[in-house]
């Protein structure tokens, strides 16, 4: 699959070209985009991970899962901005290194799902939460949206780890 | 001195074997991640519910009840995957004062949460019928967030700093 023009294109950046470390001052920008890059995935995958096992009636079964639910998820998004954010920085210094990557596809395609998982999740059972958010364990299918999610973001950490080793 | 002693491991048997194995390192940092991940929300939310900014659906008690258990197996998971981290790349890791200053960092936070732990035992209930926290509470939150969030900074710079020293 060709690298897609406006990729190539932002690869030949000043702003790219700061952040791969060539302009006086940008040498650290990096590194620092990579730490916040961890900091922000760090609450993404927390808190996420929180929501997943009570939707797996494992942990914070003593909590209403709408409850929880409304109260962690601004993090989670908050976390996401960042992280995607950061991560479009990083991805943009070598676009056409990331675009070829595999390990990079598979964790685009990670998120995806993770996505649509989340779709099916909140037009699906999720409209009717009020009737069995105590129930314990909760319905198959909240059960099943919780593993795939919980799997899918792991997924998606590991794969972002491996980027940095197959480039 | 350090750098003698992380040649020395670095040319074990055990580290060289695992050397040749070239999925155990990223392997291992993934896992260090998705740890530091569930120690630092849990963190986070503690904190915020200590200052009384977010996670107000439940009592302290309640909350870290919930979270402290995750926070001491995910310590658990990163300092034996860190560990394993050290024995393949000793060189990278022993010898940069960053590494060190992180440990210590770890060490003290780690301690100043094995003290709320033990003071929120004793204290919850206490803490809970109150409109607002006490202030050394208040300050073990502020603490907290600034020094895992150090943790994780220091942690990452290793990988940049390190080389500097060789």
């Amino acid at each position: 699959m060709a690298t897609p023009e406006f990729i190539v294109a932002l690869q030949g950046s000043e702003l790219a070209s700061f952040i791969r470390g060539e302009t006086p001052g940008g040498e650290w920008a990096f590194p620092i985009l990579e730490t916040v890059h961890v900091m922000a995935l760090g609450v993404v995958y927390g808190s996420i991970a929180m929501v997943d096992l009570r939707l797996l009636g494992i942990t914070s079964r003593d909590v209403r899962l709408s409850k929880l639910a409304n109260e962690i998820l601004p993090w989670t998004w908050t976390g996401f901005l960042i992280a995607a954010l950061s991560g479009s920085l990083m991805f943009i210094s070598m676009g056409n290194t990331y675009w070829n990557n595999l390990e990079a596809r598979l964790k685009f395609l990670c998120m995806a799902l993770a996505g649509v998982n989340m779709a099916i999740y909140q037009f699906g059972i999720h409209r009717r939460v009020s009737e069995w958010d105590m129930h314990l364990p909760p319905p198959l299918a909240a059960r099943a949206a919780g593993a795939l999610s919980v799997t899918l973001w792991t997924g998606v950490v590991l794969l972002g780890r491996w980027i940095g080793f197959s480039i | 001195m350090f750098r003698s002693a992380a040649e020395q491991i670095a040319n074990s048997h055990l580290s060289s074997t695992l050397q040749d194995a070239l999925w155990v390192v990223p392997l291992s940092q993934s896992m260090h991640i998705l740890a530091l991940s569930v120690l630092f929300a849990s963190v986070l939310m503690i904190s915020l519910r200590l200052l009384d900014v977010g996670a107000m659906s439940r009592s302290v008690s309640q909350l870290a009840g919930t979270l402290l258990p995750w926070i001491w197996r995910a310590l658990l998971v990163s300092l034996l995957t860190g560990l394993l981290q050290g024995l393949i790349e000793p060189v990278r890791q022993f010898i940069t004062p960053i590494f060190w200053f992180k440990m210590l960092l770890v060490a003290l936070l780690a301690l100043l949460t094995l003290w709320f732990s033990r003071a929120l035992s004793a204290n919850g209930p206490a803490w809970d019928a109150k409109a607002t926290r006490p202030a050394a509470a208040r300050l073990f939150a502020v603490v907290s967030i600034i020094g895992w969030s150090t943790v994780i900074v220091f942690g990452r710079f290793i990988a940049y700093v390190w080389a500097d020293y060789l």
